[in-house]
């Protein structure tokens, strides 16, 4: 396990998982793997919060669900991207690197 | 959209949903657990560490569930059922809490369901902007009338107002060929249905240009209750002739059902215009002369237009007046009162709002009191249940779900106990309503029907109550702790004391105190009314009051028909003594006169001049009420129409004007109805007693001599070793034998009509109504202390068995348990005690003869309380002391 792991911002997660969808549909355990490895191990996923999130995000219509079938031949759900998901994706990161950006500026002015 | 499809989807296709996801979330597992047997591990050791990872299945499902949309509705309708099923398995349970909240909440509308009735606004459009008007004379109080004449100019100047228009009630005659009827209505002007806004049932109302001439436009409009008891709601009654007050008059109209007049609380039976009482000679001074006042003036506040703002506009006109008509107005003012705060008529020193709020108050304290006991055994119900919500806990749910369950619990009783108060309550408000029709002969109209007012009220009550019922065990029950619950092995933690369910008694303890304390300051108000020295004798007293004017009689046929009656009275057989007079002592009418001048009497500087009651006697009025003339001599036959003017004054009027001279032969002038002013001299000193009102204490007061000074309406009292109404029964055959047609306006024995709306009426009612609010209190502190105690005592039952064991007595037993419920119930009496002290205040005005720290009262109720709560902690002491030391230790 990563020596050190950051409690993830609100509405960041949401971000993340879009994020880790924008390069496939992918299931549940899959979509937690993907945001650790796209955070360098920064971020772990729990479950307590994963599901929660996607559900929310389906409901919302960014994500769509589907039964499939694993590497290994075992049934999961998968998710992936619409296309209002994308939308939101690219709106989010938008706004996070302004965000991000002035905070960098913010710290870095002395 | 999208949104909404999947709320709906989530509440229709719950299981499969909840299906989906578990399988979900085991897939995850599986998942998980197969990527760690790849890295080694065993799969049995996989499969648990996936698990524990995950944080358990059923918590992640129901973390889930909460982000669904429609899931406050799910777990709602979840909440609701588990709801009805606990409440269900605790059949006793759950009807002593509904019935008690329904009690209380019963209480509560139907005492609110009267004060709505009260303060309704009339049932026409824009009621907000209604004021009525008053006039005030020589700094007086303002609840005078108008003439027209003042009438036609306010209608001019008066720009605040959009129109306004003038009214009177009155007692009238209402002949349709073969019988009479005495009916209550009032003469308006043209424009009085357009002001207000009302449309016809059936035919048409009068028009404004209506009613402007002597004689003009002779038509009667109909109340729709009088139109369905008189006509049988006969739709072919429009043309038909009638005669009213001697008045021939065509029906035109009836008024809707909901409408009953501006006199509120009364239902006006019949509209006629003034031109139609005023149509013969005698009356061109209604039309002419300004100190003529007949009518009560009603206006319409323009929009935007506020009332102060018109007061100001009023308060020149009446300057402009006293300026212009300085021998009629010249102290004249003119005030303006919400019509709400003039009903029914205008009057500064009316209290019913504020006897209203009282009672509102009380009934609170009342439904407070239930919803604490009901508060309490939620209480103790959610201390027994706290394994199984530690289960539930224990199972995943949130600390906030549990909570929301709880509440739900409370809130299906408060609802449940909600809608049998309400129907409790608007048949208790119809019950209230239902009195006044027994003591009184005035046409009253009492509508309870459920309006959105009472019931947003009740249901406020509804949501209150399931608060204090629900939050305070709610918060306590959902705040278990986990481990020490699961971990006992079997014993229940609970016994022991709760500070909070030992606060809960203390308030119900308190709350009663105060009801009490002042349902027992009314209910000595009563006795001390009831009992107190009228000054007059009533027993054996029969009264009967007629107006022939009704009739259209003249003075000269009223003076023939009453001199005939009251010779024919006190031939009677068995009568002792019969007399008339103008008004009787606290009746439904009387008045008042101003005195201008005073024999050797100067008025200090500033003071107004004195208004003092009045009353018209004949021969033997005073020996007939058995009131003791104390010097001179009464009025006899030889006071008449050509002697001087003569009156007899009471002993409280001797000492204010004539203090230590002798008062016979002083002369004062005042003007008595439509007369001139005269001098009266007197003749005769009379014991004080009471006049218009049971609280009247040495009130100066006069007589003038009935002969001397006529009066259209006269009572006639005939005392007699008879009953009564046997000789009330004789006295309406001999008006039927004088004047077939003419209705009897008044007709009891004196005693009866003590108890009339001017009399007794309103300190019973109020005592009545206070005592039955402080006797549910004190049940429901009974319950609440018996409750308690016992609680207390059965979860004690092992440490009573091992004290017992260890040789402890009975009677410590008894007295440890005693102690503990005394203890509360003397806190409860301390705080009550505090509390009332301010809550008396406000009754203190209502109080009469009864200081508000009356101490018989407070000790009474005091010991009252204390007896009974020693009684309710008694019964499970002695329970506990009976206790089987084996028994007790193998509980549980």
């Amino acid at each position: 396990m990563p020596p050190e792991q950051t409690e993830l911002l609100q509405g960041t997660l949401d971000m993340l998982i879009l994020k880790a969808l924008a390069l496939g549909e992918m299931h549940g355990l899959g979509i937690a793997r993907r945001v650790e490895q796209l955070t360098r191990g920064t971020f772990q996923v729990k479950p307590g919060s994963l599901f929660p999130s996607l559900h929310r995000m389906e409901e919302q219509g960014w994500l769509s669900a589907f039964w499939g079938e694993s590497e290994n031949n075992r049934r999961a759900k998968y998710y992936r991207l619409t296309r209002a998901g994308e939308r939101r994706l690219e709106n989010e990161s938008e706004r996070w690197r302004r965000i991000s950006g002035a905070i960098t500026h913010a710290l870095q002015t002395s | 959209m999208k949104h909404l499809r999947s709320f709906f989807r989530n509440l229709l296709r719950l299981r499969q949903a909840d299906a989906d996801l578990d399988q979900e979330v085991r897939a995850y597992v599986d998942l998980l657990a197969e990527e760690k047997s790849q890295a080694g591990v065993s799969p049995e050791q996989a499969q648990r560490a996936a698990r524990m990872e995950l944080g358990g299945i059923e918590h992640v499902k129901e973390e889930v569930r909460d982000v669904r949309s429609g899931a406050w509705l799910a777990s709602l309708l979840q909440d609701l059922r588990y709801a009805a099923r606990m409440l269900r398995n605790s059949p006793t349970f759950a009807l002593v809490a509904v019935l008690t909240l329904a009690i209380g909440i019963g209480v509560n509308t139907a005492v609110f369901g009267v004060a709505e009735f009260l303060l309704r606004p009339l049932p026409v459009p824009h009621p907000e902007q209604l004021v009525v008007l008053a006039t005030g004379q020589n700094g007086q109080a303002a609840t005078g009338r108008f003439s027209y004449p003042e009438y036609l100019d306010l209608k001019r100047q008066a720009t605040a107002f959009s129109d306004l228009t003038g009214y009177q009630v009155d007692f009238e005659g209402l002949s349709t060929g073969h019988d009479a009827v005495q009916f209550f209505m009032s003469w308006v002007t043209g424009n009085y249905f357009t002001m207000l806004g009302v449309k016809p049932y059936l035919g048409r109302l009068f028009l404004p240009s209506e009613g402007q001439a002597p004689g003009a436009d002779p038509y009667m409009v109909l109340g729709y209750l009088f139109w369905q008891k008189e006509f049988h709601g006969d739709a072919n009654i429009i043309g038909r002739k009638v005669v009213v007050a001697g008045h021939p008059v065509t029906i035109i109209g009836v008024t809707p059902p909901e409408f009953h007049g501006t006199f509120y609380a009364f239902d006006t039976q019949g509209y006629l215009l003034f031109s139609t009482e005023a149509a013969d000679s005698q009356a061109a001074a209604f039309w002419s002369k300004r100190e003529a006042r007949e009518m009560t003036l009603m206006g319409r506040l323009r929009p935007r237009v506020s009332l102060p703002q018109a007061q100001a506009s009023l308060d020149v006109i009446a300057a402009r007046f006293a300026r212009q008509y300085p021998e009629s107005s010249k102290t004249l003012v003119v005030h303006a009162y919400p019509e709400k705060e003039a009903r029914p008529q205008p009057d500064p020193t009316d209290q019913t709002v504020l006897i209203a709020a009282i009672f509102v108050g009380l009934a609170g304290l009342v439904t407070l009191l239930a919803c604490l006991n009901v508060a309490n055994v939620v209480l103790v119900r959610s201390t027994v249940r706290q394994r199984e919500i530690a289960v539930r806990a224990a199972l995943g749910a949130g600390r906030g779900r549990l909570v929301r369950q709880l509440l739900t619990e409370s809130m299906l009783l408060a609802v449940l106990g909600g809608a049998a108060g309400m129907v409790l309550g608007v048949l208790g408000a119809r019950l209230m309503g239902a009195i006044p029709a027994r003591i009184t002969q005035l046409p009253f109209q009492t509508e309870f029907p459920m309006n959105w007012r009472l019931f947003c009220y009740g249901l406020g009550i509804v949501v209150l109550g399931g608060i204090v019922v629900g939050v305070i065990p709610a918060r306590r029950g959902a705040s278990v702790d986990l481990n020490s619950v699961l971990h006992e092995s079997g014993r229940s933690v609970i016994g022991g004391r709760h500070r909070l369910r030992d606060l809960l008694v203390v308030g119900q303890v308190a709350g009663s105190l105060v009801l009490l304390i002042i349902a027992g300051l009314f209910m000595r108000s009563l006795e001390n009314v009831v009992h107190g020295k009228l000054g007059f004798d009533p027993d054996h007293v029969a009264t009967l009051t007629v107006d022939p004017h009704e009739m259209g009689y003249t003075q000269e046929q009223g003076r023939n028909f009453f001199r005939e009656l009251l010779q024919r009275a006190r031939a009677l057989p068995g009568v002792e003594s019969a007399a008339l007079a103008y008004s009787v002592p606290f009746g439904y009418y009387n008045s008042s006169a101003v005195l201008s001048e005073i024999d050797s009497y100067t008025r200090p500087a500033g003071q107004q001049l004195p208004q003092l009651g009045y009353n018209m006697a004949g021969t033997q009025y005073f020996s007939t009420m058995r009131i003791p003339v104390l010097r001179g001599r009464a009025f006899t036959d030889s006071d008449n129409q050509q002697s001087q003017r003569v009156a007899m004054v009471n002993q409280a009027m001797a000492q204010r004007f004539w203090p230590n001279q002798d008062p016979i032969g002083k002369r004062f002038k005042t003007k008595i109805s439509d007369q001139p002013e005269q001098w009266f001299q007197v003749v005769g000193v009379l014991a004080n007693s009471k006049y218009t009102s049971v609280t009247d204490e040495n009130v100066p007061y006069f007589y003038v001599s009935l002969a001397q000074n006529y009066s259209a309406i006269q009572a006639l009292e005939v005392r007699s070793a008879l009953p009564p109404h046997v000789v009330l029964s004789e006295l309406r055959e001999q008006v039927r034998d004088l004047a077939p047609d003419l209705p009897i306006f008044y007709a009891k024995s004196m005693s009866e009509g003590l108890e009339d709306f001017n009399g007794f009426f309103l300190y019973r009612l109020g005592a009545e109504l206070a005592a039955a609010l402080g006797l549910l209190g004190l049940i429901l502190a009974i319950i609440g202390v018996y409750g308690v105690v016992s609680y207390a005592a059965s979860q004690r039952t092992h440490e009573i068995g091992v004290r017992m064991a260890l040789g402890a007595a009975r009677s410590d037993i008894l007295l440890a348990v005693l102690r503990n419920g005394l203890w509360l119930v003397a806190a409860g009496i301390g705080l009550g005690l505090v509390l009332v002290l301010a809550a008396t205040r406000v009754v203190a005005d209502f109080l009469v003869g009864v200081s508000t720290t009356d101490p018989v009262t407070f000790a009474v109720v005091t010991v009252l309380l204390a007896l009974v709560s020693l009684a309710a902690c008694y019964i499970p002491a002695r329970r506990a002391m009976k206790l089987d030391p084996m028994v007790a230790l193998r509980y549980e």
